[in-house]
This record gives structure tokens, C-alpha cells and sequence, in this order.
């Protein structure tokens, strides 16, 4: 990417206010910022629990200047459903309905009223920003810890055992219109994805890998580092799927190998080389899965 | 927005649903710091490491906003020369250009040979300063004495060059030969500093044909007579006939004489001025052996002039040395010397007249490093063999000649001694270039010159109560080394820097995760064996568009250039354009996390400890 290029694709509208209290470096703050960026003013966003839900601020203050409404951990993808629902009861089909939440919030409590309102193709974004814990309440495993990582619930000792879940594939199966993934280091695939998902109806769904310096144990200065080294290692390959079919890898900078990505982190500490080799190959059998799905569709 | 959330209905007490009414702009976040980022204009490396000391990063950056005049206008505000620096000069620039960590360092020398080559063609002159009221008398138009006269004349003085030999230029005149530098580049270049004033008087030896004296008549003089005396052989058989200094048979050529050489022409020696000898004599189409005491790694010649001649045809002789010159009589019936290539049967002229059988060499073996550091060579005992040769060439080394100065200027191991400015300490008198102690290359006289003309125009400035004396030297470097900026001195920098700070960007302040891998341009060059068939210059340089895509290879270590990253990536939106260019940080809300200083591309950000 060329770096005297990007000032020009991103947006310079801000919906976001300084003041909010995310920590220092967050990749879920940073997200919103550029996701609202993308889908501008119009805009409803529907928030379970989350770290979001201190960082969008205590009552009376918001640091969005679009509508948010605080709901129930387990209830994203209803809420956003409802909100729809409500609008377009009142003959409004402009406004952009986004559910924004942690991976817990979709990845584990929320799947259920997630799948329910994809199989009914509700018309509204779902984005989910992926910590890979439920950092808001320190630190806790989700189902999108990856294998081999400290968390206060997965201590060193017995580091998370299961892989990361494969949302995405979980989503496209649903055959929805549009699913993808992005990150905080790559602003002009993130908003030009964003920008495509809102002019689509149906479920959309964004998979966003979000960097958390606490949960992670790196530098404050590091997220957005961390979250290019996952791309290039592979770890987390930028992808869209439409309807559930067609796979396409949007970004593929030169690969590298997962060890430095590892490294960096605190929550990998303990990692001996052979787990790493592990970790390689896991990242290796899912590139290529990835590959042939690219090549012959869903 | 804010604003008109609407308030929520307290009618009874407690909303029947909480809305927001205020932004979480009443917290000030900032308070949770304790490092804080501020943008800082550091130095590149390139600057640092270019001895003339040009703003290269500056130039880069305005050529990669398509701004070529400027980018001239900068590089002229430092270089008298761009155009013969863009062809000669070994670019130790590039040794220590970041770039090299990530692929191949920018090609720095082919982007300032194109620009200096516009310059040439669009022929333009800088605007000089305010013309001031003194004369300065320069001895020597090398290229030293020629950027003196430069930056003086740009300074306002009236200035006067004397110069022993028919045309200025000294050794860019009279030693680089016509493929390397062709003479009409050199020329434009030394009349854009004729056009900006500066009086020429060639065939002026000072000491000989005008006393000494007659410089007192100047407000202040620079001297910069070079280093042209060669260094002897020592051995037997050296004063034959048919036995040359190199730097002679070089300034013949140059002057536009064609000597016979014979069939064969030994060349003694291994610096630069070796090879253009012995390039020199394969163009007039004889077979070339240099004979080198030490190994091919220990040349002091410049690595690609060593493979330029490998590749017209040179043959090497490492780890030998004369140890006598053979004349005719002692050595009637010679062994020939292999044909180096068939190409040279092209020589049908008879040896020149007075000529030598050859020389005895000895092999050598290298011992333990001397003081300067390199393996010493010691003659194997009894390895003698004969090396059969016309005419022999010596390039051992070229020391200075400065016996016309006066006795009380002070010297130390055979050169003239300065300080910071090159001023001598006797009166008005400064001094630069090979005669004095800096390396000999063309980069170190040109910077030599202007560091003169800073310190003659800080001399006269003084003298005349305009100026104290107290001047920081150091705020005039690019970097801690020697090299100064005459844009420092002058003022009126067109770059808009920050908060400048004289430190050197190492690669790891930069990110080069923001720069793809790219090919670094190489110098076309004629093909080899048009090569040796005349004087056209050989390294043909870059075009324009690789020169310019070179220029968007470089990193501009250092310097914000406004990519606007830094911007982009603050998780706490405290950074926005100022109105004047450039960017602020709301510190009452930045939380210090470093974000915009890592993912700075060029280590335009510094963390600073909160409170300092
Ligand atoms: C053959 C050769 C090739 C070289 N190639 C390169 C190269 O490719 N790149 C590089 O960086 N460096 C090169 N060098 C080194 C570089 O040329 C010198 O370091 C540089 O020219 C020194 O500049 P100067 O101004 O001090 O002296 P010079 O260039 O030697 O100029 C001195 C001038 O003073 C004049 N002069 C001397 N005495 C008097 C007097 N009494 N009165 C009036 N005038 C006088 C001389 O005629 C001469 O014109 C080369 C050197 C040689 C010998
Ligand atoms: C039903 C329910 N269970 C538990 C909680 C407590 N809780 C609030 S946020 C959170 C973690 C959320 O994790 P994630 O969705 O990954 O978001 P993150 O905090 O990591 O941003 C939990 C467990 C809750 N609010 N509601
Ligand atoms: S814990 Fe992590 S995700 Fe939550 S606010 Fe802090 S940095 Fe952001
Ligand atoms: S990348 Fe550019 S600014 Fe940096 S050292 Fe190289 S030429 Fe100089
Ligand atoms: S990225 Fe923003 S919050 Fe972080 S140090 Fe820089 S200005 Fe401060
Ligand atoms: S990131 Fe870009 S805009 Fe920001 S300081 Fe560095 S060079 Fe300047
Ligand atoms: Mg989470």
C-alpha cells in the first residue's frame, strides 16, 4: 500500500470524539473510528456488552455522533433486527442499522441471535471487533482466543486448547449477501469493504481484527503493527465472501512466517518453539482450505 | 451533533430510557500520559553521510511531489557542481542510506546527475544575496576553489579566481578523464559560477607569475591548490624514459594529446588514479596491466571503477611490485605479454621512441595489519619475474604542493592546517581541499569550499561589526559530523521543518512496513567494447522517469511530508492539520500510546518523557 495514497481514500468526516475511554493504542476504538468513516452520518449502531460499552462513555456523554443504543450481551443481532424493523415501519430505508460487538458478544452469546437473523437475511451490518477475549471483564478465553494463548481463565500453564472458530465460514454458510474481514492496519480495504457492504441489503457481515494492548500483552504502540503482522503471517488473511459463494483474498502482501507475529506478545510468552511449528501448520492447512475455496467457490 | 441529542424527560425523576446530552469531550484523557509524542525534524542519513553536505532528503521529497524546479533550486542552494558529483563523486551518501536495510539504498548520485543535468539545460542561475562591499582572491579552480567561489559569490562578494593552468576545473579538468566526465558538462557548470560574477584568471601560477603579495589586495583569500605532486617509485631504472607519472600522462590526454604508448602499458598502482590511466590507455589502444602490491579488496580505488576496467578489458597483477625498471639494452629480447583480447590487434603504430623492455616485479605475501589498519605487503624472497611493458605508469599517490604559502602558515604531516571553517589563523587566509586534511575526493573539496565561504563571510561579517563572533557551528551540520548547510547559515529554508533537532535517523525510528520492495534503477552504461573505442562517456546515468522513481523510493528519512499517517491511526482522533501546513496534537487527549510515532514511515515523531 502505498502510503500517499491512503490520506486520499479515507474519509475525512469524523464521528468519533476524542475523550472516550478506550485505553491507550486500542484497535476497538480505532475501529469504529474508521467503520463510521466508511458508513457516515445516517447511521444506527446497536451495542451489547462490550469494552465498547465504556468506550462510547458513562451517561450523559456519547462519543459517537450517531445514535447508539446499549443492549444485552447476547443481543446484537435482535436488537439491530428490531431497529431495522422500526425504521422501516416509519418508511425510513436509508438509515444504515450496524450491531457492533466483541467477539464474545458474536462469537460465543451471540451466535444464536446472529444466526437467526442471517437465516433471515435481516437487513442490517454486523460487525464484529475481534479482541480475541472478553477483555471488558479481564481477560476471559472466548471462542476466538486462538490455540495457545494466556488468558486470566487459560492461564500459561493450560494455554487455550481449541483453535480460533472460523466465524466467517459459519456466516457464509448462512449464504448471506456479503461477509468479510478486515483490520485496523489496513484503512483503505476496511472502508472500501465497508462502502461496498452498505450498499447491499441483507446481512452483512464484517469480521474486524481488532488489537488489544492489555488483553495481548504488547505495546501500547504496537496494535497497529500487530494487526499487519497477523495479515502477512496469515494469521488472519483478508478476505469477502458473496453470498456464501465466492471467496476472494483482497490483500495478500508477501508472507511471512507466524514466529515474529507470536513474539510480540505477552499472551504467547510461554509458547515453546514446537507449539509455534504447530500454530505454523495449523495456519498453513487453513491458507490452503482458504485457497481451494477461493479457487472452486463456497 | 452533541447538541441536539435532545435532554431526557426528568419529569419524574429518572429518564424512562437514559440518552446521552454531552460528548466525551469533558474528558481530558490527556491527564493518563506519561510519554507524549512531538513531531521532530530530525536528519536524514544521507544527509549526514553526503560531505558537501546537500539536503537530500529535500530534494527527494519535492521530486516526489512532482516538483522538479524546486528540487533543483535546493540542490543548487547547496552544490556548486550537481552535475559533475551526479557522475563522480563515490556517493558515500548512499553507504548510509536507510533505504539499504530494506532492498538496495536509493540511487542518490543517478537522481542528482539528472537534476543536475536540468539544471544544465534549463540554465538556471540562483539568485545571489545582496552584493556586499569586499573581494575575496581565490588560488586553484578545483573544485574546491570552485565552490568557494560559488557560495560567495551567491553570499554577495566580488570574487577572483587564479588559476595556473589554461582552464579552470583542476583536477575535473586536467585528471578525470573525458569518459567519466565529459568536458562540456564541467564547463557549464563552471560558467554558471562565471554568469553569477566570478572573475577567472587562468594560466596564473600564484608563487611564480603573480607574487604572493599581490592577494593582499583582497578583503580575504582561499587557497586550494590541490595535491598533484606524484609520489616516486624508489627503485632502480624509475628516471628512464618511457617511465610516466600517471597524473601527467592523464592531464596530456586531457589537454587533448593522444601520446604514443606502444603495445603494452603497465600501470603502477591501485587508486582511481590508477584506473583512469589505465582506461585512459586502453582508449588509445594499448594492452593494460596494473600492477598492485596488495589483493583486489585492498584497492583504494572506487569498487566500480575497479570493475569498469575489468570490464573494458584491465588486466590486474595483485600481490606484485616492481622492484626495477628493464630499459631496452638490459632486456633486448622480451617474452611478449599474452594478447589480453583480439580486439587490440587494432594498434599498428611503432612502440614510442624512447621506451622500456619491462620491469622485474617481485610477488608479495601480506603480513599483519600496519598502523593504518590494512595487511602490510612483504616481498616474497626469491619470486622475481618479469613483466614486459613499453611504457610504465606510475599512480602511487599525489601529495600537495604548497611551497608559495607563507612560512608561518601552519602545517602538520605535509598539509595545511584549519579549523571548523578552514580558516588558517594566519590573518585572512583560508584554506581547503587536498591540501588540506580530509580525504581526497571531489564531495570533501566541494564541502571544504563552502565550509571556507561560510567562515570568509563570517571572517568579513565580523570584521566589518555586522556580527558577533559567538555562532553555534553545530546548528550548521546536518548531523554531528563535519559537513555544513549553507541554507542554515543564510536562512530561508523552503522545507517546512518542525521542531528541528540535529539527530540522525537510524533505520529503526523509521517503518518500513510502509514501503514495498522496489528495484533500485541501475546506470545504463555503453557497452564495453564501444567503450574502448573513444572517449564517450561511459556511464550513461538514469533517465528522468528512473531518476524520479528513485526520488519515490525514498523514505525522506525524518522529515514530516505529510502522508498523514499518523493522523490516520490515532485510536484517540487527537490529531489534526494545522492551518499552516503540517499537523498539531491535542495533548488534552492524547493518551501517549505511541501509535503515531511507530507508525511514523520515517521517524518524523519522538516520545518524550511527560513533564520534561
Ligand atoms: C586522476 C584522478 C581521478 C580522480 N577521480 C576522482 C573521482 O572520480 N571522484 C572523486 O571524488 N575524486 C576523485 N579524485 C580526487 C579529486 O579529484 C580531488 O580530491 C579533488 O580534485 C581535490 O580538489 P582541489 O580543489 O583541492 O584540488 P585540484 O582539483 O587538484 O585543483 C587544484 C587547482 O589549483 C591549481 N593550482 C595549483 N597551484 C597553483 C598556484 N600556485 N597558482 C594557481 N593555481 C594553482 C591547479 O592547477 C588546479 O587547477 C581524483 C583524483 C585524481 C588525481
Ligand atoms: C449475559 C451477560 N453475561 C456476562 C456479562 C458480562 N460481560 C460484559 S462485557 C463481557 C465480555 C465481552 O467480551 P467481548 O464480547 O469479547 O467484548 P470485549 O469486552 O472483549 O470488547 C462480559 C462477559 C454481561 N454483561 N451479560
Ligand atoms: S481492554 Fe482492550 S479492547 Fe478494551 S478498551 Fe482496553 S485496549 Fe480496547
Ligand atoms: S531513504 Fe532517502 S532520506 Fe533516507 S537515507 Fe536514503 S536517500 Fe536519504
Ligand atoms: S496516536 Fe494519538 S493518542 Fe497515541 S500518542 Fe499519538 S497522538 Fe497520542
Ligand atoms: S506519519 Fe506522516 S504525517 Fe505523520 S509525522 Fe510521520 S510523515 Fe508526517
Ligand atoms: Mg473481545
Amino acid at each position: 500500500m502505498s502510503q500517499h495514497l491512503i490520506k486520499d481514500l479515507i474519509p475525512r468526516e469524523e464521528l468519533l470524539d476524542s475523550g472516550h475511554l478506550a485505553c491507550p493504542g486500542c484497535g476497538a476504538a480505532l475501529a469504529m473510528r474508521m467503520v463510521l468513516k466508511g458508513l457516515g452520518e445516517n447511521t444506527i449502531v446497536a451495542l451489547p456488552a462490550c469494552c465498547w460499552s465504556i468506550i462510547a462513555g458513562p451517561w450523559p456523554q456519547s462519543s459517537l455522533h450517531v445514535p447508539l443504543y446499549h443492549t444485552a450481551f447476547e443481543t446484537g443481532a435482535s436488537v439491530a433486527s428490531g431497529i431495522k424493523a422500526a425504521l422501516v415501519a416509519r418508511g425510513d430505508t436509508e438509515t444504515t442499522v450496524m450491531a457492533w460487538a466483541g467477539d464474545g458478544g458474536t462469537f460465543d452469546i451471540g451466535l444464536q441471535a446472529l444466526s437467526g437473523a442471517a437465516e433471515r437475511n435481516e437487513d442490517f451490518i454486523y460487525c464484529c471487533y475481534d479482541n480475541e477475549a472478553y477483555m471488558n471483564t479481564g481477560i476471559q478465553r472466548s471462542s476466538a482466543t486462538p490455540w495457545g494463548a494466556w488468558t486470566t481463565t487459560t492461564p500459561a500453564a493450560h494455554p487455550e486448547a481449541h483453535p480460533k472458530k472460523d466465524i466467517l465460514s459459519i456466516l457464509a454458510a448462512h449464504g448471506i449477501p456479503y461477509a468479510a474481514t478486515a483490520t485496523i492496519a489496513h484503512p483503505d480495504d476496511l472502508i472500501a469493504k465497508i462502502r461496498k457492504a452498505k450498499g447491499i441489503r441483507g446481512t452483512r457481515f464484517i469480521h474486524i481484527l481488532a488489537p488489544c494492548p492489555p488483553g495481548w500483552k504488547a505495546g501500547d504502540d504496537e496494535t497497529i503493527a500487530l494487526a499487519r503482522m497477523a495479515v502477512k503471517a496469515r494469521v488472519f488473511p483478508l478476505l469477502e465472501v458473496e453470498a456464501g459463494q465466492r471467496w476472494r483474498i483482497t490483500l495478500d502482501p508477501p508472507r511471512e512466517p507466524v514466529g515474529p507475529y507470536l513474539r510480540k506478545q505477552g499472551r504467547f510468552r510461554h509458547l515453546s518453539d514446537a507449539d509455534i511449528a504447530q500454530i505454523q501448520e495449523l495456519v498453513d492447512r487453513r491458507w490452503e482450505t482458504l485457497e481451494r475455496r477461493v479457487r472452486d467457490g463456497g | 451533533m452533541p447538541d441536539d441529542r435532545g435532554s431526557p424527560d426528568l419529569a419524574h425523576g429518572v429518564p424512562p430510557v437514559a440518552v446521552s446530552s454531552t460528548s466525551t469531550r469533558v474528558n481530558l484523557t490527556g491527564s493518563w500520559k506519561y510519554i507524549r509524542p512531538v513531531y521532530q525534524d530530525k536528519v536524514a542519513p544521507c544527509n549526514q553521510g553526503c560531505p558537501v553536505g546537500i539536503d537530500i532528503e529535500g530534494y527527494m521529497n519535492l521530486l516526489r511531489e512532482d516538483r522538479i524546479e524546486d528540487a533543483i533550486g535546493l540542490l543548487l542552494r547547496e552544490n556548486a557542481l550537481p552535475a559533475v558529483t551526479g557522475r563522480v563523486c563515490y556517493h558515500p551518501c548512499e553507504n548510509a542510506c536507510n533505504r539499504a536495510w530494506l532492498d538496495d539504498a536509493v540511487s542518490i548520485h543517478g537522481v542528482e546527475r539528472m537534476l543536475g543535468d536540468l539544471a544544465i539545460e534549463q540554465r538556471i542561475l540562483p539568485e545571489p544575496e545582496t552584493p556586499r562591499p569586499e573581494t575575496v582572491g581565490i588560488v586553484g579552480s578545483g573544485p574546491a576553489g570552485l565552490s568557494c567561489a560559488y557560495h560567495l559569490a551567491r553570499l554577495g562578494y566580488t570574487v577572483t579566481v587564479y588559476e595556473a593552468e589554461a582552464e579552470p576545473g583542476g583536477i575535473l579538468r586536467y585528471g578525470i578523464p573525458e569518459y567519466r566526465l565529459p568536458k562540456d558538462v564541467l564547463a557549464h557548470e563552471v560558467n554558471r559560477i562565471r554568469a553569477l560574477g566570478v572573475d577567472f584568471r587562468c594560466g596564473v601560477q600564484v608563487g611564480r607569475d603573480l607574487p604572493l603579495n599581490v592577494l593582499e589586495s583582497h578583503d580575504a583569500v582561499f587557497v586550494a591548490t590541490g595535491a598533484r605532486r606524484g609520489r616516486a617509485l624508489g627503485i632502480e631504472g624509475e628516471d628512464l624514459p618511457g617511465v610516466r607519472a600517471g597524473l601527467d600522462f592523464l592531464r596530456e590526454v586531457n589537454r587533448g594529446g593522444r601520446p604514443a604508448l606502444g603495445h603494452r602499458v603497465v600501470v603502477v598502482g591501485g587508486g582511481n588514479t590508477a584506473m583512469d590511466c589505465a582506461r585512459t590507455a586502453l582508449r588509445l589502444g594499448a594492452e593494460v596491466l596494473v600492477l598492485y602490491r596488495r589483493g583486489r579488496e585492498g584497492m583504494p580505488a572506487h569498487d566500480e571503477e575497479v570493475e569498469d576496467a575489468l570490464r573494458e578489458g584491465v588486466r590486474f597483477e595483485f600481490l606484485a611490485a616492481p622492484v626495477r625498471v628493464e630499459s631496452t639494452e638490459r632486456v633486448p629480447d622480451r617474452e611478449p605479454l599474452e594478447a589480453i583480447e583480439a580486439t587490440f590487434d587494432r594498434f599498428e603504430g611503432e612502440p614510442p621512441a624512447p621506451h622500456v623492455a619491462g620491469l622485474t616485479c617481485t610477488r608479495m605475501r601480506l603480513e599483519e595489519p600496519d598502523r593504518s589498519g590494512r595487511p602490510r605487503p612483504v616481498p616474497v624472497e626469491g619470486s622475481e619475474f618479469f613483466v614486459a611493458a613499453d611504457l610504465v605508469l606510475t599512480a602511487l599517490g599525489e601529495d600537495p604542493d604548497f611551497d608559495f604559502l607563507p612560512e608561518d602558515v601552519e602545517r602538520a604531516s605535509g598539509v595545511v592546517r584549519v579549523n571548523a571553517l578552514n580558516a588558517t589563523g594566519h590573518g585572512a587566509l583560508f584554506a581547503g581541499g587536498d591540501i588540506t586534511d580530509e580525504p581526497h575526493t571531489v564531495a570533501f573539496a566541494l564541502g571544504s569550499g563552502k565550509r571556507a565561504a561560510v567562515g570568509i563571510d563570517r571572517y568579513l561579517r565580523f570584521r566589518a561589526g555586522e556580527i558577533g563572533d559567538g555562532a553555534d557551528l553545530s546548528e550548521l551540520r546536518q548531523g554531528p559530523k563535519g559537513n555544513i548547510s549553507v541554507t542554515r547559515w543564510v536562512g530561508g529554508d523552503p522545507v517546512r521543518r518542525t521542531d528541528p533537532v540535529n539527530r540522525v535517523v537510524t533505520f529503526q525510528e523509521t517503518n518500513p512496513a510502509h514501503f514495498a520492495p522496489v528495484a533500485r534503477a541501475a546506470d545504463r552504461h555503453l557497452p564495453p567494447g564501444e567503450r574502448r573505442l573513444g572517449f564517450r562517456e561511459a556511464n550513461l546515468g538514469l533517465e528522468r522517469e528512473q531518476a524520479l522513481a528513485e526520488a519515490r523510493r525514498c523514505f525522506n528519512c525524518g522529515v514530516c511530508n505529510e502522508c498523514e499517517l499518523c493522523l490516520v491511526f490515532c485510536p484517540d482522533l487527537a490529531i489534526s492539520r494545522s492551518a499552516g501546513g503540517g499537523y498539531e496534537i491535542a495533548y488534552e487527549y492524547c493518551k501517549g500510546c505511541g501509535v503515531c510515532a511507530t507508525e511514523c514511515p520515517r521517524g518524523a515523531i519522538t516520545m518524550t518523557r511527560e513533564g520534561l
